[in-house]
């Protein structure tokens, strides 16, 4: 026990000790110490410290039932304070949904264990009415065994910040969910690097060849990846703002600040009475999307060479349209 | 022992007030369990601070009136303390445990839910490269956790939603597209509605547990409001919308393969929509640049000419 931990963290340990303890009826001390982070020492004098307590007149039935032998600690089912103790929300609620979220994985056995236990989670605390949707891309099952397999691909993909089509060949190394979207972690051959791919923009793939030794040894970046400009942690799958990026500076109606939320950006001063965002740009594509949201009314203050920038995208998108006003 | 151990009063404490038939004055508590100081205030002060502990970790101690010189008595109710056994079988536990690691939330907190029913401490590392779920869960949702108590009690809650006060049976809480939304039965319009909670102001108020009314056979999934486009309170027009190839495999991923009407030879797509909200489905349209095209009707194509042309002739103009 760290002599840092205070009563509180204490308690919930002992608790949680005791509960487990109670499905396996007895274990070896050096298996649960290891299981609940403790030393076999600490863990025997946590326990019998807890095989002291009751209530008066401390007859044995009113003594925690904990019995601690050389090697093994043991207590049964139904003793006090080993027994499954109610959820809060927020923690039914984090329940609930992790197991909502791994059952909405394109794939998963909607039938198996873990839809047994949440239909006997929701007939414990009540219907918990929780949903979770998630994406299936038509190529997720294909990365997914490119992964498992260890075999690259060579994909066709359209990077929406860059509004290119490339063909890449990649060796797909982590396959995660964030905001609902798939992605893949890759090591991209034409890149030369690890390269964060959204699976629904892989419009073909076909196998090429297993991965190599080295790219797989290679230690992986963690997946929040730390956005280097601003120094903060974006949320999974995030733009994250490469070398590459601009910082861009617009000054915007206030009434259109909530588009600001979702995007690593900071309120950076005032121009005119209006609040001045700066945003990390990886390419024109993304940046037109954002001006085409905000409206005609925001201003790029800085660089001038992206002033255009949205003119330029509703004009090419106009003359899809057969209007040539401006053109 | 030098020093008394503070966590064995606590959790002498807890015994005695599970233990307790009728709530118990704090000189009843200080007579049961050990280690409380001897004087009054000092006493009070000491059960005062393992009160909040135990109510900080969650133990439902109820403080009540009793005819007493203390007048006030406390005590825990085990029904409100202990749940009932799940029952479930290892593989249930260790699915459950996949789900915990593999479903990343924001805090620890599934880990704290499993402790509570048994399943505490590490787990063998899973084999498998799972695939990992980000799910935004108690970073800066705080209404979340309301509404899924409210959900599963069966309450009314009332809350203040874009400016206006709201109050609806709810129905369930679903993810989809990277939000959280709550659906049920708005009271004031008499039908479903559907909210962004991350767009509720401030915390929503809940009712007593059953004091929602919804109508037998509600359907919290089909009542669902999909899209932005549905949120609007505009008549139902169906929209068709061109997708050129870079972009297809996304919208038909975001809309489901019912939407597709029409495949081109080249990997294109054209899409029905049902809109009630034109605006937002001309941002979404704005959002895939020239790849997208309105066909069809010409109204909503006006709309989004209409757009673009607000834009054409300021770009060159000199910045304020």
């Amino acid at each position: 026990m760290s002599p840092a931990a205070d009563t509180a963290t204490r308690l919930r340990r002992l608790l949680a000790i005791l509960t487990w303890l109670a499905q396996e009826g007895e274990a070896p001390i050096d298996e649960v110490a290891a299981r609940f982070d403790l030393t076999p020492t600490a863990l025997v004098a946590e326990l019998e410290m807890a095989a002291c307590c009751g209530v008066p007149p401390y007859t044995p039935d009113q003594l925690l039932e904990i019995v601690v032998t050389e090697d093994t600690v043991s207590t049964r089912v139904g003793t006090v304070l080993a027994r499954p103790r109610r959820l809060s929300p927020r923690e039914g609620l984090a329940l609930a949904a992790s197991a909502r979220a791994l059952l909405a994985v394109p794939g998963s056995d909607e039938d198996g264990a873990l839809s047994r236990a949440l239909a006997k989670l929701d007939r414990a605390i009540g219907q918990t009415g929780v949903e979770v949707e998630l994406d299936a891309p038509d190529l997720l099952e294909t990365v997914r065994s490119a992964l498992d397999a260890h075999q690259r691909l060579t994909i066709t993909y359209y990077s929406a910040s860059t509004d290119q089509t490339a063909e890449r060949t990649i060796t797909p190394r982590r396959l995660f969910a964030s905001e609902g979207h798939w992605y893949v972690d890759a090591w991209c051959e034409v890149a030369g690097g690890v390269r964060r791919f959204r699976v629904d923009r892989i419009a073909t793939a076909e196998p090429a060849g297993p991965a190599a030794d080295e790219v797989l040894a290679d230690a992986l970046p963690d997946v929040a990846a730390r956005d280097e400009v601003s120094g903060s942690t974006g949320p999974l799958g995030a733009f994250v703002p490469g070398p590459d990026s601009r910082r861009v500076r617009i000054a915007t109606d206030p009434a259109k600040a909530w588009l600001f939320e979702a995007i690593p950006s900071v309120v950076e001063g005032e121009e005119g009475g209006r609040p001045v965002w700066e945003v990390f740009v990886g390419g024109d594509a993304w940046l037109e999307r954002l001006l085409l949201r905000l409206g005609p009314d925001a201003d790029v203050l800085e660089p001038a060479e992206d002033r255009d920038l949205a003119p330029e995208a509703a004009r090419r998108i106009l003359a899809r349209y057969g209007n040539t006003t401006g053109a | 022992m030098a020093q008394p151990d503070r966590l064995e009063r606590v959790t002498d404490l807890l015994l005695v007030l599970l233990d307790a038939s009728r709530p118990l004055s704090l000189r009843e508590i200080g007579d049961r369990v050990p280690g409380y100081p001897a004087g009054h205030d000092a006493r009070r002060q000491a059960f005062e601070r393992d009160k909040r502990l135990l109510r900080d970790e969650g133990v439902p101690v109820l403080a009540e009136s009793i005819e007493a010189e203390e007048q006030i008595g406390y005590r825990v109710d085990p029904d409100a303390y202990y749940l009932p056994d799940l029952g479930l079988e290892p593989d249930e536990q260790a699915a459950l445990n996949l789900a915990v690691a593999g479903v990343h939330v924001g805090e620890p907190i599934g880990r704290e839910a499993l402790s509570k029913l048994g399943m505490g401490g590490s787990w063998p590392r899973r084999a498998a490269a799972l695939p990992l779920v980000d799910l935004p869960l108690v970073d800066g949702l705080p209404a979340l956790p309301l509404l899924f108590d409210a959900v599963r009690t069966g309450a009314v809650v009332t809350f203040s939603y874009r400016g206006g006060p709201r109050s609806v049976d709810v129905a369930g809480i679903r993810f989809r597209g990277g939000h959280w939304y709550v659906v049920g039965r708005d009271r004031d319009k008499g039908e479903a509605r559907t909210f962004r909670v991350d767009r509720i102001d401030g915390l929503p108020e809940v009712g007593a547990p059953g004091s929602a009314e919804l109508p037998d056979g509600f359907d919290a999934d089909g009542e669902f409001a999909r899209d932005p486009w549905h949120f609007g309170p505009g008549e139902a027009v169906e929209v068709d919308v061109a997708v050129d190839p870079a972009e297809a495999g996304r919208v038909v991923t975001e809309l489901g393969p019912d939407s597709v009407v029409e495949r081109t030879d080249d990997g294109g797509v054209v899409v029905r929509l049902v809109v009630t909200d034109v605006e937002a489905l001309v941002s979404w349209a704005l959002d895939l640049l020239d790849h997208a095209e309105v066909l069809r009707p010409d109204e909503v194509r006006a709309a989004v000419v209409a757009r673009l042309e607000a834009f054409v002739g300021t770009g060159t103009e000199a910045v304020r």
